[in-house]
């Protein structure tokens, strides 16, 4: 059976035009993916049963005593983490938001390694961003900064930018210039108009340097400007704003770079600049498919969009001492439930050593590197596989993911909830 | 002689992020991507182990060249293996620098270790499917 208008949940791209055939229980083939789809869709490794370990054995367990496990562990701590969220379905998130609170946990998102800074950026100076779809009919200037979504985003710039024919731009390839800034040449600066190639940690420089043209002031600037000749520069910004419609789009090259959000306050200021010559956007690069929708619930429900510590029993948020690599950092929590995300691969080692000195608890349909330091895991079905679920667009747009195949996993949303309510009885 | 470790995504990484176990994300979470020319200085080979040392640890990885690559600069897939010598420090934002840790590179005999053989020494245990 082939059904169509299937949503993929890799990446931030969220492309909802796969169409996927099952026998079964069984994905058999994908049309419209990208690898990273493909791969996704027909994968098979998954964990079969929840996992406990004992001492230093594995023993398969029953769902019903791996909950009773994962909800003895929260409830004896005292200051646990709740960490990840951006792979799973905004229910699960909400239950997560709920049950943080009744525990006094601090819990947090994937975007604390990855757009936490963008973050903390748009609520110093705001997000002029717009929808993945003005930016496909509209723009004639891409640029995009410190990322590369040939490798990341495989689809971003067949749908949205660089390939994509839209209202206003009947051919993209020859209508549109695209300019790339990075500090190596990736393969989606070998496609780029303009290609900047910037030293290490010295986007913040640039950035000004651009703005500093923008503003009618690139004289006092020095011949060359973070390794980039000011010619091109004048280039560059001339471009920039000559376009109809620019959109930027930034990646973790100017989160985690030296001066990390202030990179993203500048980029935005630039868009700002921009905006005085003609209409300039700027959005992030979101990497997990639902990252966003993690802001998103986190924020309607707390207030704050990632690393909120329920510890005062209010809502407080503190980037640098609430953050998740912080907290692991000062060995200051005593138990850590991972919800879709491997903190194992992607945590600073110092902080997988604390993971493995703790009960961590991981709710995944795969054996990942955190299996490898937790005492227990739940496996899954997996969102827009196995699971349907709402998730949030880069662009901060809604979409709900479909199920396209039914197994005997439970849902996070089933798992987590039958953990709360166990928790909300014993608080 | 002293490098700047850079880290981020790849096509092969993404692939086989589901398969941590597996050989195919070993070797690309493993692999250090150098300026030839850098590779000739020190005497390495292409897919020679390396050994990758920071203020924070050492792993050994196996290196490949790649022309793109600024001189004095390499790059690895973010995974287990960059991340293990990477500093938790924050600087007060949340986030490590996984895009600037300094770092030192010299040929190896050692072999590339497998993911779970890294979680193990940092005291994890090992889960076999």
């Amino acid at each position: 059976m082939k059904i169509e208008d299937v949503v993929c949940t890799f990446c931030g791209c969220l492309c909802d035009d796969l169409v996927v055939e099952v026998e079964g229980d069984m994905v058999v083939n994908v049309e419209n993916g990208c690898t990273l789809a493909n791969k996704k869709f027909m994968g098979n490794n998954r964990l079969k049963t929840p996992i406990k370990r004992d001492g230093g054995n594995w023993k398969k367990v029953g769902l019903d005593e791996a909950i009773q496990t994962a909800a003895g562990i929260l409830l004896d701590a005292d200051r646990p983490l709740l960490y990840g969220w951006s792979g799973t379905h905004g229910e699960a998130q909400t239950i997560g938001v709920h049950m943080a609170e009744l525990l006094g946990a601090v819990i947090d998102n994937t975007s604390t390694v990855c757009h936490g800074p963008s973050i903390m950026a748009i609520q110093e100076v705001g997000h002029p961003g717009c929808t993945l779809g003005q930016v496909k009919n509209r723009a004639d200037v891409i640029v995009y900064w410190g990322a590369n979504p040939i490798e990341a985003h495989p689809r971003h710039m067949s749908r949205y930018t660089t390939y994509a024919d839209g209202f206003f731009l009947k051919e993209a390839f020859r209508e549109r210039k695209v300019i790339v800034v990075d500090i190596r040449k990736t393969e989606t600066a070998n496609i780029a108009d303009e290609f900047i190639m910037v030293e290490p940690g010295a986007d913040y420089a640039l950035l000004s340097a651009l703005r500093a043209i923008v503003r009618g002031k690139g004289d006092v600037l020095p011949r060359t400007v973070a390794g980039v000749e000011k010619e091109q520069l004048i280039r560059v910004a001339d471009i920039c704003m000559s376009a109809k419609f620019g959109a930027m789009f930034f990646g973790l090259g100017l989160t985690m770079s030296r001066g990390k959000y202030k990179n993203i306050r500048n980029a935005i200021e630039l868009t700002e600049e921009l905006n005085r010559h003609t209409k300039f956007t700027i959005s992030p690069m979101r990497g997990h498919w639902n990252v966003y929708g993690s802001n998103e619930v986190f924020t309607w429900i707390t207030g704050y969009p990632f690393a909120v510590d329920f510890a005062r029993g209010i809502a407080f948020y503190n980037p640098g001492e609430t953050t998740s690599v912080d907290i692991l950092k000062r060995g200051e929590c005593d138990a850590c439930l991972v919800v879709g995300s491997d903190p194992g691969a992607h945590f600073p080692g110092d902080c997988c050593r604390h993971l493995a000195d703790i009960p961590t608890i991981q709710i995944d349909p795969h054996v990942n590197a955190t299996t490898h330091l937790s005492r227990l895991q739940i496996p899954v079905a997996v969102t827009g596989i196995d699971a349907e679920g709402t998730a949030y667009r880069m662009d901060g747009v809604p979409i709900r993911t479909r199920k396209v195949i039914d197994t005997t996993y439970p849902s996070d949303s089933e798992v987590l909830d039958k953990i709360y309510q166990i928790i909300r009885k014993e608080t | 002689m002293r490098f700047l470790l850079n880290t981020g995504r790849t096509i092969t990484q993404g692939s086989n992020v589901e398969h941590k176990n597996s050989e195919a994300y070993r070797e690309e979470a493993s692999t250090c991507r150098m300026n030839p020319v850098d590779m000739m200085e020190l005497d390495i080979e292409e897919r020679a182990p390396i050994v990758v040392r920071s203020a924070h640890g050492e792993i050994v990885m196996q290196a490949i060249p790649d022309a793109g690559q600024a001189r004095g600069e390499v790059f690895v897939c973010l995974g287990p293996y960059a991340n293990h010598i990477v500093s938790p420090e924050t600087h007060c934002t949340g986030m490590p620098d996984f895009k600037a840790t300094v770092v030192d590179i010299e040929p190896t005999t050692e072999g590339v270790w497998p993911v779970w053989k890294l979680m193990e020494s940092v005291g994890g245990c090992r889960y076999e499917d």
